[in-house]
């Protein structure tokens, strides 16, 4: 815009011209304009003030709603991911403890409890696979076979003589393949239980396993020869007469 | 109109999700106490079964870590302390045959203890002996 006093280019909203003084508020179009803007403005302002606490409550409303919806991803994940938290906190803490797990650990097969040994390792998450550990892995992947075995044993065998049970044949099956797979790792991995360190458990718990054999199953050394030479066929018939028919 | 009709949908959602941040919260917390014996329900409810229907043996399985400083849940803790002595009783002709007069020993203690802890299950106690002494073949 220009001065229309000395031509000089002036701001929409200069009130006097910085080059030759002249007040340029004195037209009253401008004032008649100044006004009718004051007063839209007002009016827009009022207007935008009223929508605003209008619609106040609704705003703090989903702006609590958009936390909440936050705070529900992030503790549906804390939720899913909760036991591996805890396992990964309690794998940490068996580390940290190395010394104190071990000799408990060493406690349980010094002391022929294989099962108590193997429960203790779960309830501590000690990680076989990685340092400081790794030395049980031979050990842990023969005492997972044998704890299937003694518990398939123990559910096959333990019961009321009034008890309701389900599919007695299973208790074959299970038996017949638990035994299978505890004295077929045992055998598969005979050379690198000579060389570990806990070969002595091993054999330990191959002893014991054989035991409970004796015991619950009736195979005595010659019995489970016998078992052992047998076709699938013969070792599930003798499972049959023990389980089942008797 | 709509504010009529969002405003009041918007506090009915946001108190369902106060609800569901709680629930989940709570969930994560109960599983981290009780960690892994304690996440799947399903196997303290199977070991309540067994009993009841007289299969002991099958309640050691969920009940064994229980031996190894597994914390547990206290509403269950019985059926576990049931699982650990059926646990042991059938351990305890092993040991014997085995000759770890040790292992006898402390077994023998820890199932007159067990006992003594939960005299209101002292038929289930003796119904698992039996049922162990039936269970042996030699």
């Amino acid at each position: 815009m220009k001065c229309y006093s000395c031509g000089g280019e002036v701001g929409l909203t200069d009130k006097v011209c910085p080059y030759c003084g002249r007040d340029l508020t004195e037209t009253a179009s401008y004032r008649a304009d100044e006004e009718k803007y004051q007063q839209r403005s007002e009016k827009t302002k009022k207007k935008a003030g009223g929508i605003i606490k209008e619609n106040l409550s609704m705003v703090i409303s989903a702006g609590i709603m958009i936390v909440l919806v936050i705070g529900v991803i992030i503790a549906s994940y804390v939720n899913e991911n909760a036991y591996f938290f805890k396992k990964d906190a309690i794998r940490k803490e068996s580390v940290k403890n190395y010394d104190e797990c071990s000799a408990k650990m060493k406690e349980y097969l010094n002391a022929g409890d294989y099962t108590g040994f193997a429960a203790y390792k779960e309830a501590h998450n000690i990680d076989e696979l990685n340092a400081p550990y790794d030395d049980l892995e031979l050990l842990w992947s023969i005492t997972e076979q044998y704890v299937k075995m003694v518990h398939v044993v123990e559910s096959s065998v333990i019961y009321a003589s009034d008890a309701d049970r389900y599919k007695p044949e299973d208790n074959v099956d299970d038996c017949q393949s638990a035994i299978d797979f505890f004295y077929r790792e045992f055998e598969m991995n005979l050379s690198d239980i000579d060389e570990d360190p806990y070969k002595e458990y091993i054999y330990g718990m191959r002893n014991q396993a054989d035991v409970i054999l004796e015991v619950y199953l009736g195979l005595d050394e010659n019995g489970r020869k016998e078992y052992f030479e047998g076709s699938d066929v013969t070792q599930r018939a003798y499972l049959e007469g023990v389980l089942i028919d008797e | 109109m709509n504010k009529k009709v969002f405003y009041p949908i918007s506090i009915v959602v946001n108190i369902l999700l106060v609800i569901a941040i709680v629930v989940l919260l709570k969930n994560a917390g109960h599983k981290m106490k009780f960690e892994y014996v304690d996440t799947e329900r399903i196997s303290q409810e199977s070991m309540r079964t067994s009993f009841e229907k007289g299969c002991y043996g099958q309640a050691v399985l969920a009940s064994y870590p229980v031996r190894g400083g597994a914390e547990i849940a206290k509403e269950y803790e019985e059926y576990y302390r049931l699982g650990e002595y059926t646990e042991l009783k059938f351990f305890k002709e092993v040991y014997a045959k085995e000759g770890n007069a040790d292992m006898l020993t402390s077994c023998d203690k820890r199932l007159s203890e067990l006992r003594e802890e939960m005299p209101d299950y002292a038929t289930l106690f003796d119904k698992i002996d039996q049922s162990t002494d039936k269970a042996i073949r030699e």
